[in-house]
């Protein structure tokens, strides 16, 4: 049974006596061994690191070769051997300090330029790689929306993906067999007979408009990003869930300008100054007035024609894309959530983020987004 | 709704080209899906929004164009010639039952006409809107349909049965062929058109005549319906029907009450142009559902709240009175242009049904004036904006993860319902859809691990062998009736955790990288432990339970080789769930309690026990050996080679643990070092029956 340091054995880590020396005459092999394993090493120091490492190695004050000699060999010596010991130690410290500040200056002076190509890294093979990990394209253009609309005072909030009817429809001036809830075709959960209300998966963020104002007096600035669910039948443009981000302003003197303004803001922070804006008036039961939202086309300049020849594909020729849905907030949400119609005014959005994602990114098929296929997902780190 | 431009020119005198004409619809509120020009001329494909029923006939498309341009509306005053010898009133009689369900029905009746083919103007104007050709009759009723947005229908009217219409519910399960040959099985709460003594049904109300009464080549008389019905009624029994036509999208978004009795007669005068005929004077016109026109007050004062710039007087008023609102100034400030106070009565038209109040008004006004009228300008915050409370130790957590070599998923939570019950633990009640779209995705994931097996499977598939993933997400169960979304982190690993390259060598993932990677999320929480145990799914003997302050927060470990060739996933898989909640707020506690600790002054020292351990002695019971102890001076104690095989006897391996002594107050002896490193071997001989290993 034995016990061990981890420090390094060899010699100069070793009193004499265990080295079996007892006479001054048997240290001169032992010191010259040092020196030339000296010069050995010394030959070998031919770059500015390696030069320092070795000139650790034998000058380095804790545990430099000579500190060792002088702790190991030459305190706990004998009488008889510590003049020796000291005489031999002086000769090898002087040769060392000499030598290894030769070596520096021959570093200096370059004399390594000439060091053979063996020797040379190849600046064209890689380095060590290691694996590191990607953002998912959606987390990263979410991330960038919401920084957006941070640096302009909205908070962000999240909400719950299964809502009821009331905040998905009701709340949101959509009563039942309303014509809008035709083009959200809904997914309904299967729940327990007698359950107090049926749950679907919401068709868009705007509940959270909704569960945001019943808890919070204006003045209301949110975001709401999110996973939305409709159910539609996948292909390269439809997929049955996508992501928004939903927005709203609530306060007592918020305007149509307003609210322009900051979607035009918005719109040249993410796709850069030069694009063109335009509002078309729609109809959403939620806002009034109520407005698409269009882009100049990022692929044809907004000119509608094709590079090489024909109609832009992308925009059929028109110069717009159109972005999202928005408008103000139409009084009769104000009723569902106890607000003042009269005294408040606000506007709220719904940018579809996939689409904003495909667009930006000149992705044609929605389903690579959820397929995490890892070649994609390298493609945006 | 296709729009044929030349069309147009009947109600307004429009010069823009079609492409220009198109913008502008546009950009005032009737979306355009493109425009195409065919034989007979331009044909705008218009995509009319539900609210705006009016814009689903060339007259309606004609007004907005003469309020966008400022240009005179023709009226539609049509004068058929009628009979001096026989009224429509003693021809016909019509009785409503359910005014609930049809607020107006209007009847004429033309005698002895001639049903032929259509001249071919009428055959072009319908085929440039996609309507098929039927006969004369037909075609008039589906071309004063496109012209003035008011479906009506034609009956023979000899097959009538007493001449007599009655409109009424359905009975429970009547039932009753259709135009189309169907036959249908009708429900309580439809509305019916019945004959007679009401006891046949010859049509759905709004919807689709009956094939009994419909026109053929043979009719001579024709008794004409042009009716209003019930929108939210309509659009319950289209859905209810499956059966969506020209006339119930037009009904059930909200027709004109008024319109029915001009259609009428403007449908009468064509087929007497076109099939000859009698028409007998008068219109039997039952209305019970007449509605006095309601006032909207319009101020100044709330279009400036509402859309922050004014807009002039001139303008609001010729946009409102193009659009049909008769506005009046009614303040006191009358004649004073642009004053802040004026006000205007206006007068709901009956084709607006969507317009009741001020702000309808004010989107009215807009519109036509053009939004690109009103300058966007940037509000300013009047509060500070917060992050999700969770955002930065969500964001630490994916950079982390991201530097440690995981690619970020998303994943659709739809599932199938087996391969969700793999993972799903035994208590729990899946959230499955009532109206799913496939058997594949019938539920929604119970667990991340479902979904993120199924990347890694699409990966494995693809020749992507060597893949790191993670996924913040949710997932979804029922409590009874009630909802839980749970936020959670899903990590999956196979293949390699290096691959070989120029300066290392290969080495496969391996749970012992699953717990580095967790751990080194932990340690944002101030240090995660694991316990024995973990799902069936997980390898028993490669698997255990994470914990934060002794509260469990997931598990990780290796896939079961049963799963893992149930999924024909073929190699090792390594999964991981961690709930997110209990995490966040750990990791937050943790930043906000953490102190600064002084660096030492005095050197550390270490020592290495190279032991034999009996198998199923654990790493752990070493420390809690040497713990016990009570040395002040360990400041660390860690496993750094582990070697089981040659030189080993069976049943025991090797560990190699270093401790590191260090003294707050002073530099340690060699004598100290030499107690304290007997007084650990003794106690693992003891308690441990360890054995020191010779080197
Ligand atoms: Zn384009």
């Amino acid at each position: 049974m034995t016990m061990s340091t981890p420090e390094e054995k060899n010699k100069t880590g070793l009193p004499l006596v265990h080295l079996g020396i007892a006479r001054p005459e048997e240290l001169a092999p032992l010191f010259a061994d040092l020196r030339g394993r000296f010069d050995e090493e010394c030959a070998c120091a031919c770059d500015e690191s390696s030069w320092k490492q070795f000139r650790d190695t034998w000058l380095g004050r804790k545990s430099g070769v000579l500190t060792q000699i002088t702790d190991n060999w030459l305190k706990p010596a004998t009488q008889e051997l510590k003049r020796v010991v000291g005489q031999e130690l002086n000769q090898l410290r002087a040769h060392v300090e000499s030598n290894i500040e030769e070596r520096r200056k021959s570093i200096e002076a370059g004399a390594d330029e000439t060091a053979s190509a063996r020797e040379r890294v190849d600046l064209s093979l890689p380095g060590v790689i290691r694996p590191i990990g990607s953002h998912h394209l959606i987390r990263q253009v979410l991330q960038q929306i919401e920084d957006i609309f941070f640096s302009i005072g909205f908070s962000v909030v999240e909400g719950p993906e299964i809502e009821t009817p009331y905040y998905n429809f009701e709340a949101l001036n959509i009563p039942e067999f309303h014509p809008v809830r035709d083009d959200m075709d809904t997914f309904y959960l299967d729940l327990p007979k007698g359950a107090p209300q049926p749950l679907l998966l919401r068709t868009h963020t705007s509940p959270m408009q909704i569960r945001t104002m019943e808890k919070r007096q204006p003045p209301v600035r949110v975001i709401v990003p999110g996973k939305v669910y409709r159910r539609d039948n996948p292909d390269a443009t439809h997929s049955f869930i996508f992501h928004q981000v939903e927005g709203l302003a609530v306060d007592n003197d918020i305007t149509f300008c307003d609210f322009t303004g900051t979607i035009e803001y918005f719109v040249k922070q993410f796709f850069g100054p030069g694009v063109k804006t335009r509002f078309r008036p729609s109809y959403f039961p939620f806002t009034e007035p109520s407005v698409e939202f269009d882009v100049s086309c990022i692929f044809c300049g907004g000119s509608g024609a094709a590079a090489g020849g024909g109609t832009c594909s992308k925009c059929k020729g028109s110069g717009w894309i159109e972005l999202f849905g928005a408008g103000m907030v139409d009084p009769a949400v104000y009723g569902f959530v106890k607000y003042d119609p009269k005294k408040v005014s606000g506007f709220a959005f719904g940018m579809g983020i996939d689409r904003l994602a495909m667009l930006k990114y000149g992705i044609d098929d929605i389903q690579v987004f959820f397929q995490n296929d890892a070649r994609f997902l390298r493609q945006f780190p | 709704m296709k729009i044929v431009y030349n069309w147009l020119k009947d109600f307004v005198d429009v010069k823009a080209t079609p492409d220009e004409l198109a913008s502008r619809l546009a950009l005032s509120g009737t979306n355009i899906g493109g425009i195409e020009n065919g034989p007979h001329g331009a044909v705008i494909d218009a995509e009319v929004s539900s609210n705006r029923p009016d814009s689903l006939g060339h007259y309606g498309i004609a007004r907005e164009i003469s309020a966008i341009y400022k240009l005179p509306l023709k009226p539609v005053t049509p004068k058929p010639k009628e009979s001096t010898a026989a009224k429509a009133a003693d021809a016909a009689h019509v009785e409503i039952q359910s005014p609930e369900l049809c607020g107006r029905f209007t009847a004429r009746v033309i005698r002895g006409a001639k049903i032929q083919p259509s001249p071919q103007w009428l055959k072009d104007r319908l085929e440039a809107s996609g309507v098929a050709s039927i006969n004369n009759v037909v075609d008039a009723t589906n071309y004063v349909m496109l012209e003035l947005g008011h479906a009506l229908h034609a009956f023979d009217y000899d097959k009538v049965r007493d001449h007599r219409i009655v409109v009424r519910r359905a009975k429970p399960s009547e039932k009753i062929r259709t135009l189309d040959g169907i036959e249908r099985i009708l429900a309580p709460g439809i509305c019916v058109i019945s004959d007679g003594d009401s006891s046949r049904a010859v049509g759905i109300g709004g919807i689709m005549g009956g094939a009994e009464t419909e026109i053929s080549f043979s009719t001579k008389n024709i008794l004409l319906e042009c009716a209003w019905f019930e929108p939210v009624a309509i659009r319950r029994a289209a859905r209810a029907l499956k059966l969506h036509t020209e006339a119930s999208t037009r009904f059930g978004r909200g027709a004109d009450p008024e319109m029915a009795e001009l259609a009428s007669r403007r449908c009468s005068e064509l087929i007497l142009q076109l099939a000859g005929g009698e028409l007998l004077s008068g219109v039997v016109d039952i209305y019970p559902g007449k509605r006095a026109p309601k006032k909207i007050l319009l101020t100044r004062a709330e279009l400036l709240r509402i859309m922050g710039a004014d807009v002039p007087d001139k303008e609001i008023e010729s946009s409102l009175s193009a659009l049909g609102f008769s506005p009046v100034r009614v303040d006191q400030n009358r004649g004073a242009e642009g004053s802040l106070l004026a006000a205007w009565e206006c007068t709901q038209p009956s084709w607006r049904a969507d317009v009741e109040r001020e702000i309808d008004l004010i989107e009215e006004v807009a519109r036509i004036y053009g939004l690109d009228k009103f300058p966007p300008r940037l509000p300013a915050a009047r509060q500070g904006a917060a992050r999700l409370p969770h955002y930065e130790a969500e964001a630490r957590l994916r950079e982390r993860l991201i530097g440690l070599g995981y690619q970020e998923i998303l994943t659709i939570p739809h599932v199938a319902e087996d391969r969700d019950a793999l993972f799903r633990p035994p208590d729990v009640q899946p959230a499955r859809l009532a109206n799913p779209l496939s058997e594949e995705a019938n539920v929604l994931k119970s667990t991340g691990i479902v979904t993120m097996t199924t990347a890694l499977e699409w990966n494995l598939n693809r020749g992507q062998r060597n893949v790191r993933l993670f996924e913040i997400g949710r997932h979804y169960r029922l409590r009874g009736s009630e909802s839980i979304e749970t936020p959670i982190l899903t990590i999956g690993a196979t293949g390699q955790a290096r691959e070989k390259g120029l300066y290392e060598t290969a080495r496969e993932y391996s749970f012992a990288d699953l717990k580095g990677d967790i751990d080194a999320l932990g340690a944002f929480a101030g240090g995660s432990t694991w316990n024995e145990g973990g799902s069936a799914w997980l390898n028993p003997a490669g698997r255990g339970r994470i914990a934060l302050h002794n509260e469990a927060i997931g598990e990780a470990g290796e896939l079961t080789r049963r799963v893992a060739e149930q999924l024909k996933l073929r190699q090792e898989i390594f999964l991981a769930e961690l709930q997110l909640a209990p995490l966040y707020s750990a990791i937050r506690e943790a930043k906000e309690s953490r102190k600064y600790q002084p660096l030492p002054r005095f050197p550390g020292v270490e020592r290495d026990f190279s032991l034999l351990l009996a198998d199923g002695t654990h790493f752990s019971d070493v420390v809690a050996a040497i713990r016990a102890l009570n040395i002040q001076e360990i400041a660390n104690m860690e496993a750094v080679d582990l070697y089981r095989g040659k030189n080993v006897p069976a049943g025991q391996y090797s560990l190699l643990v270093r401790v590191t002594f260090q003294s707050r107050e002073t530099t340690l002896t060699e004598a100290q070092l030499t107690d304290f490193s007997a007084r650990i071997i003794t106690a693992l001989e003891k308690q441990l029956s360890a054995h020191l290993r010779s080197t």
